[in-house]
C-alpha cells in the first residue's frame, strides 16, 4: 500500500503565508524566557545587550521557531493555533521528526514577523522494522516588515503505517 | 576563549513541571491539550502530559549561549526528537565541541531524560549546532537596525 497517494503528492509546493499582525514585542521574548527557565540578561537587560553590539534587548532565538503567535489563527478543537497542513492519512501514526533551523540574525522586539510555509518534499520510505512511512518536509521561512530574511526552519513529520509487518 | 575538539559545555539540568509547560504554552501560543490536559492525555493513551519536543531548541540554545557567552550566535540548530519526556521529569543538558574554526564551532548536544518513575534514563532529543564566535547579532545583524 502507497501512503503517497496522489492527494498527498498534490501538497508539494504548495504554500501559506501568514504576516503577524503585531510587532513580537518585548514582552513576548520575556515571557518566553520565563517560560524555558533562562535567564540570559540578552533578553531582559538593554544595557547588557547595548554592551555586547546589540541594539538592546532581543527575543530568544528559538521563539520565533516555536511560537504561532504570528499566524493569527483561531484555537481549534484540540488546542492548536497555528500552521499546519491539515494531513490524516488512516491506518498511520504521526511522529516528529526533526528541525532544522537557521538563523540569520536576532530577533528584535519591533520585528513584524511574516512566515511562509511550504511543502519541499514528500518521500516514501521503510522504518527499520520493516513499516512503511510517509516523511513529510516541510520549511518555513521567517522575514522582517523589510522583506529580510530572519530564520528558516525545516521541518519533518513523519507518518508510520500501523498496519505493515511490525 | 580558546576551544579545542572534545571539550565539553558546562551541563544543567531542568526538572520540567506542568507549571513550566503551561507558561511554555502560553509563551508560544501552542494550547494543544497533550501538554495540559488530563483528559485528552487519558486519550491518547499516555502516561502523563507530554512535554513539547521543541523546547528542547531553547535548550539546546541556553546551553551554548551560557558557556560560550553572551558575544556568540547559533547560527543553526538541528535536531532529532527521540523518546516522549512527561511532566515532573528532569532533564540534562550536555554538549561537546566537535569541530573547531577560527570564527566558528561546531557542537554535538544530547537531551537525556533522567530515571524517573516513567521509565529508566533516555535520551529526548539530539542536536548539533554551528556557532559563530565574535558576533552577536548573527550575519544578518547589520542589516534592519532602526
Amino acid at each position: 500500500m502507497t501512503l503517497l497517494t496522489p492527494q498527498i503528492r498534490a501538497l508539494e509546493g504548495q504554500r501559506r503565508v501568514y504576516r503577524a499582525p503585531e510587532p513580537i514585542g518585548a514582552a513576548a521574548g520575556r515571557y518566553f524566557a520565563l517560560a524555558v527557565g533562562d535567564d540570559n540578561p540578552l533578553y531582559t537587560d538593554a544595557g547588557f545587550a547595548r554592551e555586547h553590539g546589540l541594539a538592546g534587548v532581543t527575543i530568544p532565538l528559538t521563539l520565533i521557531t516555536e511560537t504561532n503567535q504570528y499566524a493569527g489563527l483561531p484555537i481549534d478543537a484540540d488546542g492548536y493555533a497555528g500552521h499546519s497542513w491539515e494531513i490524516e492519512i488512516a491506518g498511520t501514526r504521526r511522529v516528529r521528526g526533526g528541525n532544522t533551523y537557521t538563523f540569520e540574525r536576532r530577533i528584535r522586539p519591533d520585528d513584524v514577523v511574516t512566515a511562509t510555509w511550504e511543502i519541499i518534499e514528500l518521500a516514501e520510505k521503510t522504518t527499520r522494522s520493516g513499516a512503511d512511512m510517509l516523511v513529510i518536509t516541510s520549511r518555513a521561512t521567517y522575514t522582517d516588515q523589510d522583506g529580510d530574511l530572519l530564520a528558516t526552519n525545516v521541518e519533518q513529520d513523519i507518518f508510520v503505517s500501523l498496519g505493515s509487518p511490525a | 576563549m580558546s576551544r579545542a575538539v572534545g571539550d565539553e559545555l558546562a551541563a544543567f539540568e531542568r526538572t520540567v513541571t506542568l507549571i513550566d509547560m503551561v507558561a511554555y504554552a502560553g509563551a508560544t501560543w501552542d494550547f494543544y491539550g497533550l501538554h495540559y490536559d488530563p483528559a485528552f492525555v487519558a486519550r491518547a493513551k499516555v502516561p502523563a502530559p507530554v512535554v513539547d519536543g521543541q523546547v528542547f531548541g531553547a535548550y539546546f540554545v541556553e546551553l551554548v549561549q551560557d558557556d560560550l557567552g553572551p558575544d556568540c550566535f547559533v547560527r543553526e540548530l538541528a535536531m532529532t526528537y527521540k523518546n516522549l519526556m512527561f511532566a515532573g521529569e528532569t532533564l540534562r543538558v550536555t554538549g561537546t565541541v566537535t569541530a573547531v574554526e577560527a570564527d566558528r564551532l561546531s557542537v554535538a548536544m544530547v537531551a537525556t531524560i533522567q530515571d524517573s518513575g516513567y521509565g529508566e534514563e533516555r535520551v529526548a532529543a539530539l542536536g548539533t549546532a554551528t556557532v559563530l564566535l565574535g558576533q552577536p547579532d548573527g550575519p544578518g545583524g547589520a542589516r534592519g537596525v532602526r
